[in-house]
């Protein structure tokens, strides 16, 4: 019951920002209503999908301070397995996403305990390679379709299927991420107030004092790290449905774990809004860029330097992102 | 019985004895004061002491249970909180915030954790400062928060470090009425590391005396400054020589 | 027995030439403590240079080895004091994201400029030519010469930092930044020195790399892994610790060399069925995790 209380209670923001919030919030729900392109609709739902992403690294990342540059691998095992599970034994998604949950918590704490004994670069160097490790596994695992991937058929699974979550119309799809993305923010706002939000801050901010405070810093991580990871594996899962055709290279790749990371980053790791400020930039910046300079002028990866540039410009001068900057104004202001 | 007991404890770095075969035991209720030069090995100890480093060989008692080889946090959960010298914070939380991290070792309740920060600050006279940032903050302020953080987790045992180093004599006042308090009021057991002798001498029950690693002395305060191995080790051979033959 | 010795050879060969990848970022991060995670974009750069070099000017691709490392040097340089030298500032997140942004950067610029497919060199005094070192085993003459000269660069780093003034002050940078400063070392020189050095040693290493193996822009993660393996093994900031590191994981990269050995002469037909080429350079990212867990000071931590 205080838990419920607890995640509902978004009493220590100023009126500002939960005029804000509360406008964007009615905002996305009415938005299907008004008239619009089926891309503005793809755009919306990636960006709920990479804020969800973004929540579930801010957990370990930004709260925590250990930057995990691997997460893509929780992306593929989430994905996999509602694919593996629907195509190979017809299990709906509403049950094989759970499972799939199951998986990717079991392996981050499999690669978490000897992960968390690795500090700073090291372990985020550590990430990548875990990630990629896995990664090339799954190209040449043949049960998974090895490089080709895995196709969920639409001919198979006629839409609508609310039980498989397959759908003709994008507009279910984005029903059921701001869904999650709703639940994320709720779950998001009673986490960074609970006893381990408080815990990862304080291990952030010093390790030693945290041990001295009766924490158990490697416990602390490694129950954080699997938190991140399921949050990660629900959107992956739903991603395998959205878009039905998965392969290693576009679930697992280190551009994925990178943007995850971003997000946050961007938006200001370690605060409640941060991973949506951030996605709500790059998201829309991603796909309209590639829209207009990448399709039109034949410039690919023309997106990837402005994100280059903007991680950068970010990392150089303003670390803690925008949320940073907005409470910095804020601080002088008083 | 004595809360705390060290037997024989020894800490070496490499080739270097940081602690050499330290014994001695802190009664309950007890206010004990740890001098010694610097480099004498004190933090060293306390760091063997709440099981931040490993010790070479020896063994510490911590209300009769062997904590040698237990680990930082569950030493700390067993009920002896300690301070840092040097508090590095990257400013994340604020005051209260990291109080609360110190009360949350015994509830999971936010709110409940929230009060009783709130009671310890209020103990310490630092409410005003709650929602201060810590690295905004001036040294003599960040020490009592520092304090307030191990207080938080209602120790047994309190190990203070150097609470009162470079502070002026109004603010080693107004600690000295904190460290009174906490031992008086709350029934902490209470051993601090100091360099600020008005302070030590003034409030400490017992002094135990290192250098070079060593414990070279052990006693009541006032017995401790007229030992001629302490005033040795503080002012040279020389200065104990000729003021011993005065 | 020839595909093992071959295997052997081929191996150690292909480590000389990657501790030179490696040696950059260990003396970047011996000097500074910073992880450069675009040091595998830094070895792109010294392949297209090499590439680029040897075929607009028509002359062998071992001679562009100069025009690489002075590309590498100024490379180095820019980013230093364009970019580096703001992040040091920051906390330790903002250095890693830092570096890495720089990564995205370079790689996709030569995306841009250079288009995403394959490149490689097909002329030159040495391409594509080998010979019979005895025993059966056969070498590629391109990469005995990257070899002989990756050796030539550690010996001469190890001179630089060693007996020239300018190197020690570099050495002292490292072991001690606050002392070395006291002491009237410029230490701001002295990263942008590092950066320079770093860069001009791994773009040459990438001039040589381009003479057998073809370049595209997503070339440096690769060797950004298998550079941090070899600095991971050897410790962090050890140059002597690089050159025998780098031995090792050219071993491991030779693993399925070895796994053909052991098939033929155990005549395992299992074994066979192992797509053990398809695992392409898991053994590097698996080593370097293991490395790490296993002994994080590496065989020749000198630092901490």
């Amino acid at each position: 019951m205080e838990t419920l209380k607890s995640a509902l209670d978004f009493s220590d923001f100023p009126r500002l920002d939960l005029v804000v919030a509360g406008s964007l919030a009615i905002l996305f729900l009415i938005f299907p209503v008004f008239p619009h392109s089926s891309f503005a609709m793809a755009t919306m739902i990636q960006f709920l999908m990479f804020s969800l992403y973004g929540m579930g690294w801010n957990t370990i990342g930004g709260y925590g301070g250990q930057v995990d540059l691997g997460k893509a691998q929780y992306v593929g095992i989430g994905a996999y397995t509602t694919t593996v599970m629907l195509v190979r034994w017809d299990i709906p998604f509403w049950f094989s996403m759970p499972v799939g949950v199951c998986f990717a918590v079991l392996w981050s704490f499999v690669l978490g305990y000897p992960l968390f004994r690795l500090k700073g670069h090291y372990f985020a160097i550590a990430t990548i390679a875990t990630s990629l490790v896995l990664k090339d596994l799954f190209e040449v695992w043949d049960f998974v379709g090895a490089a080709r991937g895995l196709e969920i058929s639409p001919i198979k699974f006629p839409p609508p299927d609310f039980l498989r979550l397959i759908f003709k119309e994008d507009v279910y799809y984005y029903d059921v991420i701001l869904g999650f993305f709703f639940v994320g923010i709720l779950y998001m706002n009673w986490f960074r107030k609970s006893r381990l939000g408080f815990q990862l801050r304080a291990i952030k901010d010093n390790e030693e004092v945290a041990r001295s405070l009766g924490i158990n810093v490697h416990w602390a991580k490694i129950k954080t790290y699997a938190i991140a990871t399921a949050f990660v594996s629900v959107v992956g899962s739903f991603h395998a449905c959205y878009i039905k055709n998965i392969e290693p290279e576009d679930t697992m790749s280190l551009d994925i774990s990178i943007l995850i990371a971003l997000m946050a980053m961007l938006g200001g790791a370690g605060s409640l809004w941060g991973p949506i400020i951030g996605a709500g930039i790059l998201i829309p910046l991603k796909s309209y860029l590639k829209e207009w300079l990448g399709a039109t002028a034949g410039l690919i990866g023309i997106d990837l330097i402005l994100y280059a540039l903007i991680i950068m410009v970010i990392s150089a001068f303003e670390p803690r992102g925008i949320w940073g900057i907005v409470q910095k104004v804020r601080r002088r202001r008083q | 019985m004595a809360l705390l007991e060290l037997e024989r404890v020894t800490k070496n770095f490499g080739g270097l004895m940081a602690n050499h075969e330290i014994s001695f035991a802190v009664g309950k209720g007890e206010l004990l004061g740890l001098i010694g030069p610097n480099g004498a090995g004190k933090t060293t100890l306390f760091n063997c002491i709440s099981g931040a480093y490993p010790v070479t060989s020896g063994r510490i008692f911590f209300d009769g249970e062997d904590i040698t080889a237990l680990k930082a946090h569950e030493v700390a959960r067993r009920g002896l909180a300690r301070t840092f010298q040097v508090y590095v914070a990257s400013g994340d939380l604020t005051v209260i915030e990291n109080v609360m991290v110190g009360c949350f070792m015994h509830t999971r309740s936010r709110s409940r954790a929230r009060a009783q920060a709130g009671e310890v600050l209020k103990d310490l006279g630092i409410h005003d400062l709650s929602t201060a940032l810590l690295n905004e903050l001036p040294v003599a302020s960040q020490k009592r928060v520092s304090m307030a953080t191990a207080i938080a987790t209602q120790p047994r045992l309190l190990l203070l470090d150097e609470v009162a180093a470079g502070l002026n004599p109004g603010e080693i006042e107004e600690i000295m009425g904190s460290i009174r308090h906490v031992h008086e009021e709350l029934g902490m057991t209470v051993m601090l590391i100091e360099h600020v002798m008005e302070l030590v001498m003034k409030i400490s029950h017992r002094v135990i005396v290192l250098d070079y690693g060593q414990k070279i002395a052990e006693g009541a305060p006032e017995a401790i400054t007229r030992d001629p191995a302490v005033i040795k080790a503080y002012l040279g051979e020389r200065y104990a020589r000729e003021h011993g033959a005065v | 027995m020839e595909i093992l010795l071959s295997a052997l050879v081929s191996g150690l060969l292909l480590g000389l030439v990657l501790a030179l990848v490696a040696l950059g970022l260990t003396i970047i991060f011996g000097v500074m403590d910073i992880v450069n995670f675009a040091h595998g974009e830094f070895l792109m750069v010294g392949m297209y240079t090499g590439l680029l070099t040897a075929q607009g000017l028509g002359i062998d691709p071992l001679l562009t080895l100069p025009v690489a490392g002075a590309v590498g040097f100024l490379l180095g340089i820019v980013c230093y004091f364009g970019f580096i030298k703001f992040l040091l500032r920051g906390p330790m997140v903002a250095q890693l994201l830092g570096t890495f942004g720089l990564m995205l950067f370079l790689r996709n610029l030569a995306l841009l400029i250079f288009g995403s497919e394959d490149r490689a060199l097909h002329h030159g005094l040495l391409v594509g030519k080998s010979f019979d070192i005895g025993m059966g085993v056969i070498v590629s003459a391109t990469k005995l010469a990257a070899a002989g000269l990756s050796v030539a660069a550690f010996v001469a780093v190890w001179l630089f930092m060693n007996r020239t003034r300018i190197g020690k002050a570099l050495t002292a940078t490292a072991l001690n930044r606050s002392a070395a400063r006291y002491m009237g070392i410029p230490t701001e020189r002295m990263n942008a020195l590092a950066w320079g050095a770093g860069g001009a040693s791994v773009t040459i290493a990438g001039a040589l790399i381009v003479n057998f193996w073809s370049v595209n822009p997503f070339i440096g993660l690769l060797f950004t892994m298998i550079a941090f393996a070899i600095v991971a093994l050897g410790g962090f900031g050890s140059v002597p610790g690089a050159f025998f590191a780098g031995l090792v994981v050219g071993l491991i990269m030779e693993i399925p060399g070895f796994w053909d050995f052991f098939m033929f002469t155990f005549n395992a037909d299992w074994m066979a069925k192992v797509p053990m080429t398809s695992f392409k350079y898991m053994w590097v990212y698996l080593a370097y995790f293991v490395i790490m867990v296993v002994r994080p000071r590496g065989l020749f931590g000198w630092k901490h």
